[in-house]
């Protein structure tokens, strides 16, 4: 049963270990050619109060008066005994800033994730279901307006709509303003997640839609469909019974294969809504040329894209059991 | 579908009614490093947590806050300061002389935004009595004593920023970084009671700013000048005048050929000439420039530091004449010969560039201003949008829009000084002029901050000479920022300092005088 499974996991683990040093080396040539002056960037409106000896002197205390190259080696060296650094821009140590907004974001994509996966393939096999009428346009056009909103623009007319026209949903933040975390009802902080969650799902409901539709429809119309259709079963009951398997297989690839997207998306959202977590830190530290955050915030995220990757193939092998017997890989 | 209505009900049954002893203000101002003061934490505005040696008031006069003496010494270079015995930390520990030393030693050390390069050495000679010792004569340091938040040296680890002790007017109660800080006060303070049990502030962008002051989920929010006309019911809006300045920065010197060490071109033919710069700044309307580029919310600037303290009004030419500006340049020989509109003078035509980053759009709004009002005096300043990354190379050869504003007259120092001539940012027309480095010299070697007006006044204009308009009009000033915020019909802020650079947060100096006034 599990047969193929364990080859499938040796194999991205030695995907991965070539990957990350090469994303690493990228990376950091990126970092340390971006036309950002981390010190600049850090004294920002004090400028006119910071003389140029106390300028040398925060550089010497970040390590910038280094040569890159000898930076990269000293990084690798840490990382290889499990120190990441510290973040310039929040000095304090990159595991603890990522660990620290991780479980916000982490909250935020996943159910967004899971909300785009029930909207989209819900909307994809009810248009399948009647492939060319008012409903089914309705949706197509639904998924094209959907793919060209940009999701800070969905969140900003969100926020005009609900929050501030009928003032029924906060408009910022993981809980309500002036309220501790200790304070915080469940409610009161599921009422927060919902303007966020809609704006970040919008990303991904669009090619599920699509995707699904028509999937199902090629289903719908060949031989065991039809079969089914003879024998009396209603379109319904064969796109959510027989069809719902064989449409969700590929979907869950789908979707699972673009959770980074998701994870992209949600830098934009987190701005908007003030939303505590990674997004907002990666936006301060590629804007302030904080390194060793960068670099850690992009390995987290590569990590976090691969394994999304490698559940989209395991989740697709448990659907369809057609493809764990494929060895032509 | 009874579920939903559940659901919904729940929703709106739970729309927070903040009661009136807490408030939420929207204004910015997160440090990413924690409230540290070491690391340059309260610099602008209330630094919360803390409480420094002196403070500034509304007028920007100079008070004790922890201190109850504060002398200068004889050789102008010690600081002998005494404490107040009643103040105690948040967590009840009295703070004593030590922890004053402490902090300012840590502070020069530390690496971080307090310029703390001219101090020697700060030592407790008793229980309540500091001195401080520079390397030279600096009065302008009195401005670090009115911003460095003192420290608890017992309990100051590295991760204080996070968890912050001090002996200021609050409290931490929770920071989620990114989102809110919730303070309350502390019961500790010496300055009596404060007017809320609770503040909450909200970071984030400006636009979730704005969106939470019109949802009334906020009292009190920093709001651009472009939205600032649409005030939200139930709240005020106010204009706090700023330094927050935006000015023409001249190249001072001839072009020969010289370059820095970068290799950036030095020096400019046109503007090296003074009449050109007297014209500038006789010639702009900066009337118009503040209602083109800041929808009517800033006022004119003539100075680096426009109703400061250390202000010397006499130094301003008001502007808007284009006679007297065209009077001046015909004097120099700079003359339209041939009716092109263009003024030459030895054959050298009257053009410039003014350079300005291209992503501010103010800064794009007054180059282009400023370069249509020259063109009516027969000069061309052709605006030229460029990235931070390229203004550096060009700034010492070109005109250049820059921003400036600060409660500190060094920043005089660091923009006119000829040490300070093509050093980082300050002063890159490589302006020089014995006479205002010997004022700026007085001045830091004055007996004491009111001693030193004088001669940062003389700097501007003397009689004869100085850098401002009347004198070498090293640069043309053009418009101060005006801050908008929104703030609740029943919170009275008190009175409002002039503001710095940096909108948001310097609200704040005045929040232990905030009250709420309805029931």
């Amino acid at each position: 049963m599990t047969g193929w499974l364990g080859p499938l996991l040796v194999e991205r683990a030695i995907r991965l270990c070539w990957l990350a040093p090469l994303a690493a080396v990228g990376l950091f040539i990126l970092v340390s050619n971006a036309p950002v002056d981390p010190i600049e960037a850090y004294v920002g409106a004090r400028t006119a109060l910071i003389g140029p000896e106390q300028r040398e002197a925060i550089a010497a205390a970040w390590g910038l008066d280094q040569p890159a190259t000898t930076r990269f080696v000293l990084w690798v060296r840490n990382v290889a005994s499990g120190d990441f650094g510290d973040s310039i821009l929040y000095n304090a140590p990159v595991v603890t800033v990522i660990m620290d907004r991780f479980p916000a974001s982490l909250l935020l994509v996943s159910l967004a994730w899971l909300l785009s996966f029930v909207i989209g393939t819900g909307l994809g096999i009810v248009a399948a279901m009647t492939p060319g009428s008012r409903v089914d346009r309705a949706i197509r056009a639904y998924a094209v307006v959907l793919t060209s909103s940009p999701g800070f623009w969905v969140a900003i007319i969100l926020i005009s709509i609900f929050a501030v026209g009928l003032k029924m949903l906060p408009s910022c933040c993981a809980l309500p303003p002036g309220t501790t975390t200790a304070e915080a009802t469940f409610w009161a902080q599921g009422r927060h997640l919902i303007l966020p969650v809609v704006a970040l799902s919008v990303t991904g409901i669009a090619p599920l839609v699509l995707h699904t539709r028509a999937r199902m429809i090629g289903f719908l119309e060949s031989p065991p469909a039809q079969h089914l259709t003879a024998h009396g079963a209603s379109q319904r009951a064969i796109a959510f019974g027989a069809g719902l398997r064989h449409a969700l297989g590929p979907a869950l690839t789908v979707h699972l294969a673009g959770a980074g997207e998701l994870f992209g998306g949600s830098i934009l959202a987190e701005t908007v809504f003030a939303w505590p977590g990674l997004g907002q830190a990666t936006v301060r530290a590629a804007t302030g040329g904080d390194a060793p955050l960068l670099m850690g915030i992009a390995l987290a995220t590569l990590l976090f894209v691969f394994v999304g990757n490698m559940l989209a193939d395991i989740a697709a092998r448990l659907v369809d059991p057609r493809l764990r017997w494929d060895k032509s890989r | 579908m009874p579920i939903c209505v559940w659901v919904l009900t729940i929703i709106i049954g739970l729309t927070t009614a903040v009661s009136a002893r807490d408030i939420v203000v929207a204004i910015g101002g997160e440090p990413d490093t924690g409230f540290d003061p070491v690391q340059g934490w309260g610099d602008y505005g209330s630094p919360l947590f803390q409480s420094s040696l002196l403070k500034l008031d509304a007028d920007l006069n100079i008070v004790g806050d922890l201190a109850t003496e504060w002398t200068l010494s004889e050789d102008k270079k010690t600081w002998v300061i005494r404490l107040r015995e009643d103040a105690r930390f948040s967590n009840g520990t009295p703070v004593t002389a030590e922890d004053v030393a402490f902090t300012y030693n840590t502070a020069r050390d530390a690496g971080g935004l307090v310029d703390m390069t001219v101090l020697r050495e700060a030592r407790a000679t008793g229980p309540l009595s500091v001195e401080i010792e520079l390397t030279e004569p600096r009065i302008t340091f009195i401005r670090r004593l009115t911003t460095l938040g003192i420290v608890p040296q017992s309990s100051y680890a590295k991760d204080y920023g996070r968890a912050p002790v001090g002996s200021g007017p609050f409290q931490m109660v929770e920071w989620r970084e990114g989102e809110t800080l919730i303070v309350e006060p502390n019961p500790y303070w010496f300055g009596g009671e404060v007017g809320f049990d609770r503040i909450s502030f909200i970071f984030g962008d400006e636009d979730a700013a704005v969106a939470m002051a019109r949802s009334g989920e906020a009292q009190l929010v920093a709001v651009p000048p472009s939205q600032a006309d649409d005030v939200p019911d139930g709240m005020y809006l106010i204009e706090v005048e700023s330094v927050d300045n935006r000015g023409l920065m001249f190249p001072m010197v001839p072009a020969t050929g010289e370059t820095t060490q970068e290799g950036a071109p030095i020096g400019n033919d046109v503007t090296s000439d003074r009449a050109i710069r007297v014209a500038v700044n006789q010639g702009l309307d900066r009337e118009a420039l503040v209602a083109l580029a800041l929808n009517g919310h800033g006022k004119p600037a003539f100075g680096p530091a426009d109703d400061l303290p250390w202000d010397n009004p006499d130094a301003h030419i008001p502007g808007n004449d284009i006679a007297a500006a065209i009077e001046t340049l015909e004097r120099a020989g700079w003359l339209d010969n041939n009716g092109s509109g263009l003024r030459k003078k030895d054959g050298i035509p009257a053009q410039f560039k003014i350079v300005y980053p291209a992503a501010d759009s103010v800064r794009q709004a007054l180059a282009l201003g400023a370069s249509k009002q020259l063109k009516a005096l027969g000069i061309d300043a052709q605006p030229s949008g460029r990235s931070w990354d390229e203004i550096p190379r060009l700034m010492h050869s070109n005109v250049v829009v820059f921003g400036w504003g600060a409660h500190d007259p060094s920043e005089m120092f660091n923009l006119y000084s000829s040490n300070k001539a093509g050093v980082a940012t300050f002063n890159p027309g490589f302006y020089a002029n014995a006479a205002v480095d010997a004022a700026f010299a007085k001045a830091e070697a004055a007996d004491g901050f009111e001693a030193s007006l004088p001669h940062w006044k003389a700097a501007q204009w003397d009689g004869t000479t100085g850098f401002g308009s009347k004198g070498d009009a090293a640069w043309a000033w053009m418009v101060n920022l005006e801050h908008d915020y929104f703030v609740a019909d029943c919170l009275d802020i008190g009175r409002v300092q002039v503001h710095p650079h940096g909108h948001g947060f310097p609200i704040t100096s005045s929040i232990t005088d905030w009250k709420w006034t309805c029931e």
